[in-house]
């Protein structure tokens, strides 16, 4: 799941339409972004009433935080390569053991020097404060010591793919924390980390950070300050702000950005739009008919995914492979006997087909199984995601022409995620993927052990899919060290997906990068996918240790 | 006197029933804290797994008694002006958080209120005297197209043309980004430079309210024998239409304006919503979005308060005012 989905918010009103379909006719404004050195980024939202918290740990943290805090390795989320930082690297010595050689010479910015203690000090205040513990680390880890310079982690089961969540717990100093009372609930105003920048200052409607002289890697790092003003609650105020041309990284979905956005500044404005996640028709595989799987490969193939692409997010997205990766980020990945690289195409005859072999039949054109009954659905997702609802109408058309009443249901947010997660919907929309891995992708989405049943809530697996062998196949790969090992259970899973259709994957949600290089170069780009373009996780830490100085 | 005491008894418990409903509302709404929270996070990337569930429910501090005694406790917090600690600002008391922002909403829609009642009630006085006249036809029209306009478009449009195309002003917000709020004339003038844009959307969205009450009643008074008598005694236009005339058509109009000003407080929703102002409607936004059951509570107690003690004000100003409500 990712952030793709803040084009949801797009438009949310005719007044914004209005300002951004007249915008081509509008002069360039003067920037008014900082000085030389001076990084300006599309804050957090929440003006003019940010509060200051840089808890690293806390969901309300500011995104400033992960250029204050360090973790081990951030791994890629486009392909999962890792890129090392306050590790020099990692290795299983068998699938239980991880072991990860800690960097030396670092210093924390109050000047103390960083050490293995601090990372095992880290990982048992996650044990003592399970509510900080966000990515369940104890529950798959049993013990953490430090020798040398080595960090050494025991598993309770082989799961090799878990090194991604432990490679990105932010390390915090042993000698502050240590003596901190409520570690939950502080908001940490005054950080100390071992990252590129400190914090500068504070106001509730935008915040600083300042360069870190003593950085391990000080050299690499070109900004000596950034600016995070924050973003107002009102969509299309940030949209006018961002096409004003006041940050320097921005993340918004604009419509038609080369007009709005690129074109007011074409020697310097930049948009890179990379797949970020999957967006897919979710079945309750609890109810009938979506628990035959005939019925769900007609309904797959009864969808023209291209158009709905073109009505959900402007064409900016391509139509999903229906093997669970997101291509082309994972492409080395992909199962080369998928025909098509899995995607499916709209096929209405072969819909019938495999409806007929559901037991349903075209009669008057209305879908009718052998209970007498149409086929109906009722597509749940929160309705101020434009961009999903305009995929569900599109999808509402395209099976209505195979004789299924499908209905929308748009409530709001919370709403919408306690039906998905009690599974007591029909259908509904919803995020698959986007972690950079595939073995977490398709375990968050298919592992039976998130299956629980009905009106008892799961955070993953909202369409409660089981098989045994795609569980096989789960734990093959989560013990598997050795690359034809991981290839070959990858391939098991993508055949799954493909010819199970646990969800009907549609098109790609996009990571919606814009940028000027106007005082910085060398941002994330299709010629060089380093990390996506999201200004909110720690691809902030990536991208401030590639830019460099216009 | 046996006025006043009924106007008091029915304050009371008006203010027992509005502070209960405050109480219910808020929980009757679906979806839970929690669950907000975990959107916010999904909507910005997290993978939400059932210990990010359990790490939220944790750090908000979510109450689990049973709707009884969460009442009991809220009827004493609100008798000690204890209002807790809000889910969306953890740090700081629901008490500050709206101490900070209601003065922005004071300033901001207390003067635009005062301002739009005066110009209008004058337009109005104006219209009604001069009525069927071309002054008369162009205020009533001119007022009737801008009261069409939806306060929260004509923002976005005023925004669009002024702040962003010729960018005479600001873009959001209600002063200088990394500013500290203080009452330095330079920071003094930094907002006001922020609140005009604002400050005209609601000024001409809310003028012809009063444009159109004060003409209508101006046209009932004049065609009252005691106009028509200061008239033929020959006493000066300006003075009859100001003395006699507006003073009694005026009397409605106090009342209304009585109420909107109780309803200053509340804040406009939409307009400090569309400008990012800092101020309560924008905060009410904020909590109704995050389920925030703390702030909106405080912020309805806030409102329905204000609004309550505005008509008992009005109630006991009307005594004074007209001499006929004594006897009712």
């Amino acid at each position: 799941m990712s952030r793709v989905s803040r084009a949801r918010s797009m438009i949310l009103s005719a007044g914004a339409t209005l300002c951004l379909l007249a915008l081509s006719s509008c002069g360039t404004n003067p920037s008014t972004g900082g000085g030389s050195g001076t990084l300006t980024i599309q804050g957090d939202a929440g003006n003019p009433t940010l509060v200051q918290n840089f808890n690293p740990f806390a969901g309300s943290s500011l995104h400033g935080t992960f250029l204050i805090y360090e973790p081990l390795e951030i791994p890629s989320p486009i392909d999962g390569s890792y890129t090392p930082f306050l590790a020099t690297g990692y290795k299983f010595t068998d699938p239980k053991t991880l072991v990860y050689t800690i960097r030396q010479g670092v210093k924390w910015s109050d000047g103390k020097d960083f050490s293995p203690a601090d990372v095992v000090f880290t990982f048992n205040l996650l044990k003592k404060f399970p509510a900080l513990d966000t990515k369940a680390v104890w529950q798959q880890i049993t013990s953490i010591s430090a020798s040398g310079n080595d960090v050494t982690m025991n598993f309770s089961a082989a799961n090799v793919p878990f090194a991604i969540s432990i490679a990105q717990t932010p390390i915090v100093p042993q000698h502050l924390w240590s003596s901190m009372s409520d570690p939950v609930k502080d908001a940490n105003t005054h950080p100390v980390g071992t990252g590129p920048f400190m914090l500068d200052s504070f106001a509730p409607t935008q915040y600083s950070l300042k360069k870190n002289t003593n950085y391990w890697q000080a050299d690499k790092v070109a900004p000596s300050e950034v600016l995070f003003p924050a973003q107002a609650s009102n969509q299309s105020t940030n949209q006018l702000d961002v096409v004003s041309g006041k940050f320097d990284w921005s993340y918004n979905f604009l419509p038609d950005v080369k007009t709005t956005y690129v074109n007011r500044d074409p020697a310097h404005n930049q948009y890179w739009f990379p797949p970020g996640g999957t967006i897919g028709l979710y079945l309750n595989l609890t109810k009938a008919p979506f628990s035959d799987v005939n019925f769900r490969k007609g309904l797959s193939m009864s969808l023209n995914r291209t158009t709905i692409a073109t009505k959900a997010v402007n064409g900016y997205m391509d139509q999903a492979s229906m093997s669970g990766l997101i291509l082309p980020n994972l492409k080395k990945w992909l199962d080369p006997s998928l025909p098509n690289q899995g995607v499916v195409a709209q096929d209405t005859a072969g819909a019938q087909t495999a409806f007929a072999q559901a037991g349903y039949s075209m009669q008057a054109g209305k879908l009718v199984g052998r209970n007498g009954k149409q086929a109906t659905m009722t597509i749940v997702m929160p309705g101020n995601f434009s961009d999903w609802v305009a995929a569900a109408k599109e999808v509402v058309q395209e099976v209505a022409s195979v004789g299924i009443a499908a209905t929308l249901d748009l409530p709001q947010y919370p709403q919408y995620s306690q039906g998905i997660q009690a599974g007591t919907f029909d259908a509904a929309i919803g995020g698959y993927g986007g972690n950079g891995d595939p073995y977490t992708d398709f375990s968050l989405a298919l592992s039976s052990t998130f299956a629980t049943p009905v009106n008892t809530p799961t955070a993953n697996n909202f369409e409660r899919f089981k098989d045994p062998s795609v569980d096989q196949a789960l734990t093959t790969l989560a013990s598997a060290t050795d690359t034809s090992a991981r290839t070959q259970a990858t391939y098991t899973l993508e055949q799954a997906m493909y010819n199970k259709v646990p969800i009907v994957l549609m098109y790609y949600g996009g990571s919606w990068g814009l940028f000027s290089t106007k005082h910085f170069t060398g941002w994330p780009s299709a010629s060089n996918p380093y990390t996506l373009p999201t200004n909110y996780n720690n691809s902030l830490l990536t991208v401030v240790t590639h830019i460099t100085k216009a | 006197m046996r006025y006043i005491g009924r106007k008091v008894a029915l304050f009371v418990i008006t203010l027992w029933g509005a502070i209960t409903l405050n109480f219910l509302l808020p929980r009757l709404m679906p979806g839970s804290p929690v669950d907000a929270a975990l959107g916010r996070l999904a909507s910005s990337g997290v993978p939400i797994t059932n210990a990010e569930r359990r790490a939220v429910e944790v750090q908000l501090g979510v109450p689990h008694g049973s709707l009884i005694s969460q009442y009991g406790d809220y009827l004493n917090s609100i008798l000690h002006f204890n209002f807790g600690s809000s889910y969306s600002f953890p740090s700081e008391t629901v008490a500050h958080t709206i101490g900070k922002a209601a003065p922005w909403t004071l300033a901001l829609i207390g003067v635009t209120t005062i301002v739009a009642f005066i110009i209008g009630t004058l337009l109005g006085v104006y219209a009604g005297w001069r009525r069927g006249k071309t002054a008369d036809t162009t205020v009533t029209l001119g007022a009737t197209f801008f009261a069409a306009f939806p306060p929260f478009w004509l923002g976005l449009l005023l925004l669009f043309v002024f702040a962003f195309k010729f960018s005479l002003f600001p873009i959001k917000g209600g002063y200088s980004p990394g500013e500290t709020p203080s009452l330095s004339p330079s920071f003094l003038a930094d907002a006001v430079y922020h609140s005009v844009i604002p400050a005209v959307t609601l000024a001409i969205t809310t003028l012809s309210g009063w444009v159109f009450g004060m003409r209508n009643n101006m046209i009932n008074t004049l065609g009252e024998d005691y106009v028509t008598f200061a008239e033929a005694n020959g006493l000066r236009t300006r003075t009859v239409a100001l003395l006699y005339a507006a003073r009694n058509a005026l009397l409605p109009n106090v009342t209304a304006f009585g109420l909107s000003l109780g309803a200053v407080v509340g804040g406009s929703v939409l307009v400090e919503g569309v400008f990012s102002y800092p101020g309560l409607g924008n905060l009410l936004y904020i909590a109704v979005s995050n389920h925030d059951f703390p702030l909106m509570q405080a912020l309805f107690l806030v409102i329905t308060v204000s609004m309550l003690v505005a008509i008992f004000i009005v109630d006991l100003i009307y005594v004074r005012l007209d001499p006929r409500v004594r006897q009712a």
